[in-house]
Parts: structure tokens; C-alpha cells; sequence
């Protein structure tokens, strides 16, 4: 609006009314109905023919022109049954199919959840365990399982990421990212050599998970896709026995008062509560093996803290996890007699994140009984900084190009969490 | 005669330096005849024509004298750079194009011959033991459930247009089956199990080849070379550290002839372009990956098979196949060659081979590449009897 107050505008108008406003410019009240030059001109009145009730006018509609002596035809209002999707409004709210009373509070991809992984504990009401699970540890430690020239082969990759792989002299975290995921999947493919089952996994993208529970009365649900998914035909072994899940039972799920849990969910009324693993029946890959998680944006405010992508990583495996659990022994809430586990390996690049959660109850509306597991990994580096161009000082090479601080570590634990099942 | 030019030379006195004209007249009353320039060691320095003179004489003392420094660099980073430094206007050459008879068009600029059907067969070796029989089975299943998995079982958030199809479904679907195909078929041959997946990643080439007369500007009526550049971005490539056996030996002569073109490659449509020259086979240079084994193309949507049946030219669907095969892959290994240090003047000693599968996402067609010669400059191309050849399949489903 030209004028901010109403009787500012009224004022204007009754001065406008005479004419042309203050100093020959048009009335200020015209822009609110449109400018005069785009406004459309008003339809001719309809013949004195049509006043006359019980009379049927003869027009020219038939003869499809103009001709002077019949009356001019009205035509009904034309209804057009299909607008196109450029001007369509959304319905409100309300009126929507999927509209229910009860707010559920939505995990998507971009969710940044304020209290982290202990908000995520207590939502998938998990107990957290620091450190990889010794099962895995023991593959990463296996020198049976180890490639040949295991840090040549590392380097080689961080370099191909890092500066290789472009023609610009320092590529940027969205371009290596990615490249230095897929060279590391790549590397560990490499040892179908030695374990054939490694050939019964695929590798999926842009599937949408959803699947909903009730957390102490309020509905939680994780929605979308995760980016890279492994899938295997054979389901991953439990790693905790029954006495170490019978033991979960004592375990309190830390609380984070005055904080409520659903702080950094979406709010919405408008849901399925229907589960989706993300591919149809009859999938021949049904069993979730790993989810690759990457943090590729370029600036560091668009990336997620370590934190942040810990409770996203937890969130989902744990998604992925109910949903599976689900589809394989029903929709009632009960303690699963065979755990189900999911893998998941965040990353941006530099810094690894691994987890294995493995889900022994759906039973997750109470606080008490038993919970599920996760062993986190946090922050393994596999370098700690990279040289795309040598550092000179005073005509001497104080830096050279390549990796520093190079932790191999970092790679067997990929490797053994990719070789996890298939061993 | 070297002694008489000398004495001239000296008599005229100008152009020569005071050393050579010094060291002419002190070492002329030694010569004696025509007989002594058949000494092994002339004790006198060469005689050259001009540097800075506006001659031919000169200008081709000046083109020697900078292919002397690409022979004298350590490097092939600085090698390709002294190749690549100077940026004249140049035809971008699109391997994947809607131009009518492109791929005779790309075989005279490539110095390409292209024999149908699959190379033959290497020679069976005696001493190695026989390969395990290839569980066709297992293969037929992963590529089934790939295109399964991407067609059908998959859940996306929205439902596909047909439009957004190919980069959606098709392209995703190619990934993975390269992917597993690669981890499947890696027990028969080793070299897979170690090489390096590219996705997407881009290849460029840049060459020189046949001449044309300036038609405008402060250049107008002198020689000028044709230079062409690819940039091309394969959907995946393989590549792999050790160098993959010829199909043919290098100099094998092939009776088929490369198809001439008497007018200008504008008329193709080509287009011409100054901005960097890059050659880049996916990687840098240091990159122990550096030979390439396969490169997977998806054609767009604009070149697919029912468009270009809507446009009656249902004979140009295999020359769309043909001519990105041949384009990229000349471009993919005349990199490779080029990462070996080797270019228009220090030819190839050993054939560079990759190969190529072209893809609409439902009609695949393979195709083999073997570059036996780089020469491809008019200066370099006067006495060379070698061609590149490109074996190619009819595309199957």
C-alpha cells in the first residue's frame, strides 16, 4: 500500500475525487484497484430482450457471427475443470485428506535438534555406548582383512578427493566430498575377492523413509531421504546378547529440563502415519545395511555441527531400523526377540562419525523396560588437514602437497563396518 | 659449399654476429673443398636462417625453436602446459550432437577408421590356465535388479515426469551397474578389483589437425591450423594403473578409408571458441590411475531414439552413437597418450586402448578403441601411414 494509515488514504481519495490529485499526478487511490490502463473493459449490458420474462431471445449464437436485428447471447459462466499447477492454491490446512488433530513432530533431513544426540537417545529412547562394539573393532584390527597396500591405497583416494579428481586447483567440499565416499566404498569393494557375500548388497539413493511412533504421548516421526543407503539380502547379526539388553532395563534415559525433547522437530498436523521403508515388497535387497550421511555444503554455517549429524545419524539408522522391525514382525509394540541393526557412517569429508544402533524393543511409549543400543564413533579424523598447494617460506618447501596428520585407523574402521554381516 | 656460403655470407656483412663472422673467416682458409663437409663435426656453428626476420625461414626456425622446448621439459605437467599456453580461437567439438553425419565428420578430424563388429579376439595364450566360466546367471540377475530397483522398487518423494525420466531413473540406474557389475566381474580380471570408479567426472583433449587459409582480419590470406577441443563428461569411467594389450599391432594398416571432407568444418555445424585449453583424462597428472579401461556415455534426452524418429532421421540414430564413441573416446585416450608425455611431434611407441559403451538407457552399443598415432598436425601428418581405429557394435537392447 502506497499509504500506511487508512484515513491518510480516505483523505486522499475525497481530494482525488475531483479530478486529479496534488499536482496532476493520478489519484493515489487508483493503484489499489489496479492501474487504469491494464484494467479490462466492462461487458456490454445484456439486450432489453432478456427483461422480458418467458420470452426466448432469438440470438446469433448458432450462426457462430455477428448479425444485427438478433440479440447479443449469454452464455453460462465458463467452469474450467482443470487449472494448471502454476496457479493452483493449496487447499487450507483443514480441509486436507491426511489432516489429524494431534500435532506429530516430523525428523527430516534438515533438522538441527538443540540438545543432540542426548534429545535423540531420549526420542528413540536408546543408550548410548561410546566406542565401536568389540565384534567390529576385532574386523578392523583382522589382518585377514586388511588390502594390500592398505595407506598407500588411503592416500592415494585423499589425494584423488582432495586434488586430483578436478581440473581447479583446490576443489571445493561439494565436488570431494562425495568423490572421497564413493572412492572409499570403492576401496573396501575391493576386497569381493576375498568375501564373495559382499556381491549381495546394492546400493540405493533418494529413498523416503517414514515411520512414526508414539513417544510418551507425543507422536514422533522421521520422514526423507538419507542420502547414500547400503542394502543387503542377508540381515546384520545382533551384536549385544540378551543379558547386555536385559541390563538396559536399569538404564535412565537422560532428561534435558526445561527443554522439551520435540525442540528442532517439525510441527504439523497434516501426516501419513502409514511406515514406508522406501522400496516396494518383493525388494531383493529388503535388509538396511549402512547409511552414508554426508555434510558436503561449502560454507561451514550450511554444514551440521558434529553433534547435529550424531543425533541425525541415530535418528535415521533408528528410522530405518523400526520400519524394517515392522515389516518383519508386525505393528504391535513388544520386545523383538531377534534385534534388528543398522550401520551408519556420517561424514563431511575430513571428520568421520560411525554408529551402530541396534533396535531391541518397539515397545518405546513408557520409559522403562529395555532399551535400544548404539556404540558411537565420534570425531575419527582420517587427516588433519590437507596442502593442495606447497607451503614455500624463504624459498624452502615448509609444507608439501598432500595429507597431514593421516590416521589409518579412521579407514579400518570404515572398512569394518562395511565388511560387518559379510564376513 | 658450406665454406663458399660462408665467405658470403662474411663479404655481405650483415645479420652475422662479429663472433661467427670471426670465427668463418678464421676457420675458412682451412677448409678446403667440398669434400670436408663430409666431416662428422663441422668446426664452424650451424647456419640457421633468422629468428626475428618476417620469412618462412623464420617462422619455422621460431616453430622449431618452441618444439625444442616441449622435447627439453622435465615434466609432462610442464610439457602440456607449454602445449596448451597459448589460447587461439578454436571448434568446440561436442561428441554428443544432433548433426547430420557427424560421425564421418568426427573420423577426419580424429584421423579415425571405423570397422564394425568387436576387435578380434586376442591370441590364447598356452602358459596361462583358463579362465573360470562366467556365471552369466549372476550378471543377468545384478543388471536386473538394478533396473528393477530404479524403475519400480524404489519409493521416490514425488512421482517422476517423463521428462525428468532420464536424469532421475536412467542415470542412476547406469551407476549402479556399473558399480556392480565392476565388483562382480572383478574376480575374473584382477585389474577391476583395484581400479578407480569416476562419476561425472570431466575429459578434455585439445588438437591441432589440417590447415585453412585466414579469411579475415590482420591475418587475412596466411596459413593458419585447425585446432578442435572436446570437453566431454562421461557418465562413469573405469580406469586402471596398468595399460590394457593392443587389439592390433601399432602400424596394422586398415584398407578402409577415412572419410575426406572438402569444406570446412563450420558447415558441420561447428562452432569456434577461444577460452582454455585443457586436456585431462579425469584425473591429474601424479594419479597412478592414469590408463583408462572403460567410459559409459547416457545420451540425453534431446538425442533420443523416438525424438529423432519424429524428425525422419532414423538412419542418424547409430551415427549418434557412433560419433560420441569416436569422440570421446580419441579424446579419452589421446589424454592418456598426452599424460605419457607423448604428442603431435614425439608420436606414440605403443598403441593407447580403451573402450566405450553408449547408452539411451534401454539400446546399449560397445565400441573399442585403439590410438596408434597422435601426429595429427599438417606438419606431422606428411609421411604418416598410421590411423586410430574404432570397432563398434549395432546398438542391442
Amino acid at each position: 500500500m502506497a499509504l500506511a494509515s487508512r484515513s491518510a488514504r480516505l483523505a486522499l481519495a475525497r481530494l482525488g475525487r475531483l479530478g486529479l490529485g496534488s499536482c496532476g499526478a493520478p489519484r493515489r487511490g487508483a493503484y489499489e484497484w489496479g492501474v487504469r490502463s491494464t484494467r479490462k473493459p466492462e461487458p456490454p449490458p445484456p439486450d432489453r430482450v432478456y427483461e422480458i420474462p418467458g420470452l426466448e431471445p432469438i440470438t446469433y449464437a448458432g450462426k457462430m457471427h455477428f448479425m444485427p436485428g438478433l440479440a447479443r447471447p449469454v452464455f453460462p459462466p465458463w467452469d474450467p475443470d482443470w487449472t494448471p499447477p502454476k496457479f493452483r492454491r493449496l487447499p487450507p490446512l483443514h480441509e486436507h485428506p491426511l489432516y489429524k488433530d494431534q500435532a506429530c513432530y516430523v525428523f527430516h533431513q534438515r533438522c538441527r535438534l538443540l540438545e543432540g544426540v542426548k534429545q535423540a537417545l531420549w526420542l528413540t529412547k536408546t543408550k548410548l555406548i561410546e566406542g565401536l562394539p568389540e565384534k567390529v573393532l576385532s574386523l578392523a584390527d583382522d589382518p585377514r582383512n586388511h588390502i594390500e597396500n592398505q595407506d598407500e591405497c588411503v592416500l592415494n583416494v585423499i589425494f584423488h578427493a582432495r586434488l586430483w579428481h578436478s581440473t581447479e586447483d583446490i576443489p571445493k567440499r561439494e565436488t570431494y566430498c562425495p568423490v572421497i565416499v564413493d572412492s572409499l566404498i570403492q576401496l573396501c569393494k575391493s576386497q569381493i575377492l576375498k568375501h564373495p557375500s559382499l556381491a549381495r548388497r546394492i546400493c540405493a539413493q533418494n529413498n523416503m523413509l517414514s515411520t512414526t511412533w508414539n513417544r510418551e504421548s507425543t507422536l514422533i516421526q522421521v520422514h526423507g531421504s538419507s542420502g547414500a543407503q547400503l542394502n543387503a539380502k542377508d540381515p546384520l547379526p545382533p551384536i549385544a546378547s540378551q543379558e547386555e539388553v536385559e541390563a538396559t532395563k536399569n538404564h535412565v534415559l537422560e532428561t534435558f529440563y526445561p527443554i522439551s525433547p520435540t525442540v528442532g522437530l517439525q510441527e504439523c498436523n497434516v501426516y501419513d502415519v502409514n511406515d514406508d521403508t522406501g522400496f516396494r515388497e518383493g525388494y531383493p535387497y529388503p535388509y538396511p545395511h549402512t547409511l552414508y550421511l554426508l555434510e558436503s555444503a561449502n560454507l561451514r554455517p550450511h554444514r551440521f555441527q558434529p553433534d547435529q549429524l550424531r543425533a541425525k545419524m541415530i535418528l535415521f539408522a533408528f528410522g530405518n531400523a523400526l520400519a524394517q522391525a515392522r515389516l518383519l514382525y508386525g505393528n504391535d509394540t513388544k520386545v523383538l526377540e531377534q534385534p534388528v541393526v543398522v550401520q551408519s557412517v556420517g561424514t563431511d569429508g575430513r571428520v568421520f562419525q560411525f554408529l551402530v544402533l541396534q533396535l531391541n524393543t518397539t515397545d518405546l511409549a513408557s520409559d522403562e523396560g529395555v532399551k535400544n543400543l548404539v556404540w558411537i564413533d565420534s570425531d575419527q579424523l582420517l587427516y588433519e588437514h590437507f596442502w593442495c598447494l606447497p607451503v614455500v617460506r624463504r624459498k624452502a618447501v615448509v609444507e608439501p602437497v598432500g595429507p597431514t596428520g593421516f590416521q589409518p585407523e579412521t579407514f579400518r574402521k570404515f572398512l569394518a563396518l562395511y565388511l560387518h554381516g559379510a564376513v | 659449399m658450406a665454406a663458399a656460403r660462408c665467405w658470403r655470407l662474411v663479404l655481405r656483412g650483415s645479420g652475422l654476429s662479429l663472433h661467427t663472422a670471426a670465427e668463418a673467416a678464421v676457420k675458412a682458409p682451412e677448409v678446403t673443398g667440398p669434400d670436408v663437409a663430409a666431416a662428422p663435426v663441422a668446426r664452424y656453428p650451424p647456419v640457421v636462417a633468422s629468428l626475428t626476420a618476417d620469412s618462412k625461414a623464420a617462422r619455422q626456425r621460431r616453430v622449431e625453436r618452441w618444439q625444442a622446448t616441449v622435447h627439453a621439459a622435465k615434466s609432462v605437467d610442464e610439457k602440456l602446459r607449454i602445449l596448451t599456453k597459448m589460447q587461439f580461437m578454436k571448434y568446440v567439438v561436442y561428441p554428443q550432437t544432433f548433426a547430420l553425419n557427424a560421425d564421418r565428420w568426427y573420423q577426419s578430424f580424429t584421423k579415425t577408421v571405423f570397422l564394425s563388429g568387436l576387435p578380434p579376439p586376442p591370441p590364447a595364450r598356452p602358459d596361462t590356465e583358463p579362465a573360470p566360466a562366467l556365471d552369466v546367471v549372476a550378471l543377468r540377475d545384478a543388471a536386473c535388479d538394478c533396473l528393477l530397483q530404479e524403475h519400480f522398487f524404489l519409493r521416490r518423494k514425488k512421482r517422476v515426469p517423463l521428462y525428468l525420466e532420464h536424469e532421475a531413473i536412467t542415470s542412476p540406474f547406469l551407476d549402479q551397474l556399473v558399480a556392480s557389475l565392476t565388483g562382480l566381474l572383478s574376480a575374473r580380471n584382477p585389474a577391476l578389483a583395484n581400479a578407480a570408479l569416476d562419476c561425472k567426472r570431466p575429459v578434455h583433449f585439445y588438437w591441432l589437425r589440417g590447415e585453412e587459409i585466414i579469411s579475415h582480419g590482420h591475418r587475412k590470406g596466411r596459413v593458419d591450423a585447425l585446432r578442435y577441443q572436446i570437453n566431454d563428461k562421461p557418465h562413469n569411467q573405469i580406469r586402471i594403473s596398468k595399460q590394457l594389450p593392443e587389439f592390433v599391432p601399432l602400424d596394422y594398416s586398415v584398407p578402409v578409408e577415412i572419410p575426406v571432407m572438402n569444406c570446412k568444418p563450420d558447415k558441420l555445424p561447428l562452432f569456434k571458441r577461444q577460452y582454455e585449453n585443457t586436456i585431462f583424462i579425469g584425473t591429474k597428472t601424479a594419479d597412478p590411475h592414469c590408463y583408462g579401461h572403460t567410459q559409459f556415455h547416457l545420451l540425453p534426452d534431446k538425442l533420443k531414439r523416438e525424438r529423432l524418429l519424429k524428425q525422419n532421421c532414423a538412419d542418424q540414430i547409430e551415427v549418434v552413437f557412433r560419433a560420441n564413441a569416436i569422440a570421446s573416446l580419441f579424446a579419452w585416450t589421446g589424454a592418456q597418450a598426452m599424460y605419457q608425455g607423448f604428442w603431435s611431434e614425439a608420436d606414440v611407441t605403443r598403441p593407447f586402448v580403451s573402450q566405450g559403451v553408449i547408452t539411451d538407457g534401454k539400446y546399449f552399443s560397445f565400441f573399442c578403441y585403439q590410438l596408434n598415432t597422435l601426429a595429427l598436425t599438417a606438419q606431422a601428418d606428411q609421411n604418416n601411414p598410421r590411423k586410430n581405429i574404432c570397432w563398434g557394435t549395432q546398438r542391442c537392447q
